[in-house]
C-alpha cells in the first residue's frame, strides 16, 4: 500500500513538473535522421535569438502514422503539440476539426507560392498554415539511353519498350519504367498523373466520382505496362512506393521513373551510379487533356489547443523565414514554399533543376481538399489496386469505388 | 488440472467476524478491480457508446443509435475485411496448434539438449510481431527476396515469382507469417499439459502392449483435450484481431484482400471518423465472444471442474 502510495504521489509529482510556468513550444515533426537533426538545430537556434525554449516531438517517418499520432492529441485536446508539419492531404481534415489557429494576420504570404496559399492554406478565408516544402510529381530519365523525354505516355510507353528490349542484352533485370503502385497514398498521386486534367477526382454539384473515361483509360495503360508490356516490373503494385522506386532507379537498371524532386539530390550522390546521367522532366501528357502534376509537400500549422500561441507563431514565422528556408534547400535539398528562393542565385548555381520546378509547382494539382478525403483515397486505393493487380476491370474497379464514395458522401452529409 | 481443495473451513479461527473479513478480501482485491476498470471496462464501454455516435472529428458530435452498424454491414470493404478475418483464423489456427502439437510432443520427450531446444523454439515468440513481418517481408521481396534466390540457384524458375502479388499469394504468405511466430506458444502451452499427464498411465499401457499410436489416441488427446481447447481459444481471439504482421508485410494489399478488422478499424481512427471504427471494433468484438461461447461449450469445462 505504501509504495502504490509511494509510485502514486511519483506519477502526481512527475505530471506536475511538466507544466512549469515557461512552458517550450513543441513542434511535432517526423522524417529521416537527417532532417530530424536540422529541425534541431533550427530549434536550438531560434531558442538562442529569441529565449523561447522549443522540444522537437520526433515522430514517425511514415506520414500515415504521423497523421495519425496528431489526429489523436489533437482529439484529445491536448496543449502540445503546439505546432506541427501536416501533409497537404490532411489539411481539409485538420481545418474542417477547428484544429488549426489561424495564423496572424500580419503574417507576409506575397512570397509563397499564391495558387496554393489560396487553394490548400485557406479555411473560410482565413490563413490556417503556410507551406513549408513543396512537393510535385516529377518523370526522371536517363539522360544517357534517351535524347529527350517524352512529352505523352504513349511515346513513353514506345521508348520504354525500345531501350528496355535493348538493354535486356547487356542488363537482364533492366525495366523501362518505375513508379509507385503499392495500395498506399503514393498510388493516387501518380494515378491522377497518368489521367491528366480530364481525370483524376471529379468534382461536381457537392460530388466526387471517378468512373469517368481519362480514368478508365488511364488505368487500363496502367494495367498493361506491368502485364502484358511487362514495362514496369511485376511487382509494381505490391512493393513500390518512393523509396523502391528510387533505389530501383539509382542501381541503374530502369529508363524512366516517377518520383518526387527530393530523389534527385540522391540520384546525383557521389556514391550513385546513376549521377550525371540523370534528367529531370515535367511528368508525360495523356490522350487528353495537359500533363498535370500531383501537388504534395509539407505545410506548418499551429494547434487550436495550444497555450502558447505568441511564442509558437514566432517559431512558425522563424521556420518559413527566407533565411531559415534557404537553409532547408541547402542542407536537405527540400524545395522551399517560398516562391522568392527559386530565383535566388546560389540556389540556382548548386540545383540548377530548380529553374523548371518553379512552373512545375505554379500548375501542379492538388487532391479534393475534403475532411473526408482519405476515407475516400482508401476506397480509390484499393479498387485502382485491385486494377493492377488484375483482378478487375477499369470500368467495373471504378464502378465499385463510385458506389463506395457515394456512401461515404451521404455518411459525412452535414445536417440541413 | 483442479485439484480437490482442502476445507478450509476447518482451519478458520473462528473468532474473525465473517463479514470484516470479505471486507478485508475486497481491501486487497482493489487494486487489481481498479486496474481491470480503468484498463478493461472503461475503454470497453467506452467503445460501446462512441459506436453508437455520430463521432467524426469535422461534424458535430451526435447520438444516432445503430446507424453505424446499419451502414457498416452494407459496406462492402467491411464484409471483405470480415471475410479475410474468418478465414485467416479458420486457416491459420488449426494449422498453429497443429504444429504446436507435434513440436510439443518431440520437446516433451527427454532427450540431450531438450532444454536449449525448449528454449530455442520459443525465439519467434519473443520477437515482436512487427519484426518478424520485416522479416518475411525480406523473404517474399520480389526483387532481394530469400524465396526468390532460391528459386534461381535451383533453377525451379528464372522469372522471380511475386509472391504477396495475387490474393491468395498473399494470404498464404501472412498465414505462414504468423504460423511462425505463434506457432511456439501454441507449443508452450501444450507441452504444460503434456508434462501434467500422469507419467504411470502410460506405463500401464506399454504393459498392455498399447503401440505409439493407441497411445497417443487413448491417453494423451483425451487428457490433453481441454488444454487444446484453451489453446484453440487464446489463439483465435488473438487472430481475431490480428494487426501487426499483416499491417508491416502487405499493408492490407493487393487490392484490401488481406485486410484484416482490425486494420479497418484502425484506418477510420486515424483518419478521424472514430464512431464507425468503434463500430467495427464493436463488431469484433461480437465475433471474438461468440467464438468463445462456443469453445468454452466445446470444452466441456463445467463438466471437468465437478
Amino acid at each position: 500500500m505504501k509504495k502504490t502510495a509511494f509510485l502514486f504521489l511519483l506519477l502526481l509529482l512527475s505530471t506536475a513538473c511538466s507544466q512549469g510556468p515557461d512552458r517550450a513550444v513543441v513542434f511535432a515533426v517526423g522524417g529521416a535522421p537527417a532532417e530530424l537533426d536540422f529541425w534541431e538545430n533550427l530549434a536550438d537556434e531560434f531558442t538562442r535569438t529569441s529565449g523561447i525554449p522549443v522540444r522537437i516531438l520526433r515522430q514517425p517517418s511514415d506520414t500515415d502514422q504521423q497523421r495519425q499520432s496528431l489526429v489523436i492529441a489533437l482529439k484529445a485536446r491536448m496543449k502540445d503539440p503546439d505546432v506541427f508539419l501536416m501533409d497537404i492531404a490532411w489539411i481539409g481534415l485538420f481545418s474542417a476539426a477547428d484544429w488549426l489557429m489561424p495564423l496572424e494576420a500580419d503574417m507576409d504570404t506575397v512570397p509563397f507560392f499564391a495558387q496554393v496559399i489560396d487553394t490548400v492554406d485557406r479555411f473560410n478565408g482565413r490563413l490556417i498554415a503556410l507551406p513549408v516544402y513543396m512537393d510535385a510529381g516529377v518523370l526522371y530519365y536517363r539522360k544517357d539511353l534517351v535524347k529527350a523525354p517524352p512529352d505523352t505516355w504513349q511515346t513513353l510507353i514506345a521508348s520504354a519498350r525500345k531501350v528496355q528490349e535493348a538493354q535486356r542484352k547487356t542488363q537482364p533485370d533492366f525495366y523501362g519504367f518505375v513508379w509507385t503502385g503499392a495500395q498506399y497514398e503514393g498510388l493516387i498521386t501518380v494515378f491522377m498523373e497518368f489521367a491528366g486534367t480530364s481525370g483524376g477526382f471529379v468534382e461536381e454539384n457537392e460530388g466526387i466520382r471517378l468512373n469517368c473515361p481519362a480514368n478508365i483509360r488511364a488505368l487500363r495503360m496502367m494495367r498493361e505496362l506491368i502485364q502484358p508490356l511487362a514495362v514496369s516490373p511485376a511487382n509494381t503494385f505490391t512493393q513500390m512506393k518512393e523509396e523502391e522506386v528510387r533505389m530501383a532507379f539509382q542501381q541503374g537498371h530502369i529508363l524512366y521513373e516517377r518520383n518526387w524532386p527530393y530523389a534527385w539530390a540522391l540520384h546525383e550522390a557521389d556514391d550513385s551510379p546513376v549521377r550525371g546521367k540523370t534528367g529531370v522532366a515535367q511528368v508525360p501528357a495523356p490522350e487528353t487533356g495537359r500533363s498535370v502534376s500531383t501537388l504534395g509537400g509539407f505545410h506548418v500549422g499551429v494547434s487550436r489547443y495550444t497555450n502558447v500561441k505568441a511564442e509558437a507563431m514566432a517559431f512558425v514565422q522563424f521556420i518559413t523565414s527566407y533565411d531559415n528556408q534557404k537553409r532547408m534547400v541547402m542542407e536537405l535539398g527540400w524545395n522551399p514554399g517560398r516562391q522568392d528562393l527559386y530565383d535566388d542565385p546560389s540556389i540556382l548555381a548548386k540545383a540548377p533543376h530548380f529553374n523548371a520546378l518553379k512552373s512545375v509547382f505554379q500548375h501542379a494539382r492538388p487532391r479534393p481538399l475534403k475532411p473526408y478525403y482519405s476515407q475516400i483515397s482508401a476506397v480509390a486505393q484499393t479498387h485502382i489496386n485491385r486494377v493492377l493487380a488484375g483482378h478487375a476491370a477499369p470500368e467495373e474497379a471504378l464502378a465499385k469505388a463510385d458506389l463506395e464514395i457515394q456512401g461515404i458522401l451521404s455518411r459525412y452529409q452535414v445536417d440541413p | 488440472m483442479t485439484q480437490p481443495q482442502p476445507n478450509m473451513d476447518e482451519n478458520r479461527p473462528h473468532h474473525i467476524n465473517p463479514f470484516q473479513e470479505s471486507w478485508t478480501a475486497l481491501l486487497f482485491m482493489l487494486p487489481l478491480l481498479a486496474f481491470l476498470l480503468i484498463l478493461i471496462v472503461i475503454p470497453v464501454v467506452g467503445t460501446v457508446l462512441d459506436s453508437l455516435m455520430r463521432d467524426v472529428a469535422f461534424l458535430p458530435k451526435k447520438w444516432i443509435g445503430l446507424t453505424n452498424f446499419q451502414v457498416l454491414l452494407k459496406d462492402a470493404a467491411f464484409w471483405q475485411s470480415t471475410r479475410f478475418t474468418l478465414s485467416f483464423v479458420v486457416v491459420s489456427v488449426p494449422l498453429e496448434v497443429f504444429l504446436g502439437l507435434l513440436i510439443a510432443l518431440v520437446l516433451n520427450e527427454s532427450f540431450s539438449g531438450r532444454g536449449i531446444l525448449r528454449a530455442v523454439v520459443l525465439i519467434p515468440w519473443a520477437i515482436p510481431a512487427a519484426v518478424s513481418g520485416r522479416v518475411f517481408e525480406l523473404i517474399y521481396h520480389y526483387s532481394y527476396g530469400a524465396a526468390n534466390y532460391l528459386l534461381k540457384i535451383t533453377g525451379l524458375s528464372h522469372e522471380p515469382m511475386n509472391w504477396l502479388g495475387t490474393g491468395m499469394g498473399a494470404f498464404i504468405g501472412v498465414v505462414l507469417a504468423d504460423a511462425w511466430k505463434t506457432t511456439p506458444f501454441a507449443a508452450l502451452i501444450l507441452l504444460a499439459g503434456l508434462s501434467a499427464i500422469n507419467e504411470d498411465l502410460y506405463k500401464q499401457a506399454r504393459v498392455d502392449r498399447a503401440h505409439f499410436f493407441q497411445r497417443m489416441w487413448y491417453i494423451t488427446l483425451p487428457l490433453l483435450k481441454p488444454v487444446i481447447v484453451v489453446t484453440l481459444l487464446f489463439r483465435t481471439v488473438m487472430a481475431l484481431r490480428v494487426f501487426d504482421v499483416i499491417y508491416v508485410l502487405t499493408g492490407g494489399g493487393p487490392g484490401g484482400a488481406t485486410t484484416p478488422l482490425s486494420l479497418f478499424a484502425f484506418r477510420y481512427f486515424s483518419a478521424a471518423d472514430f464512431g464507425y471504427g468503434a463500430a467495427a471494433s464493436v463488431l469484433l468484438f461480437v465475433i471474438a465472444l461468440v467464438f468463445s461461447v462456443l469453445y468454452v461449450k466445446a470444452g466441456r469445462f463445467e463438466e471437468e471442474l465437478e
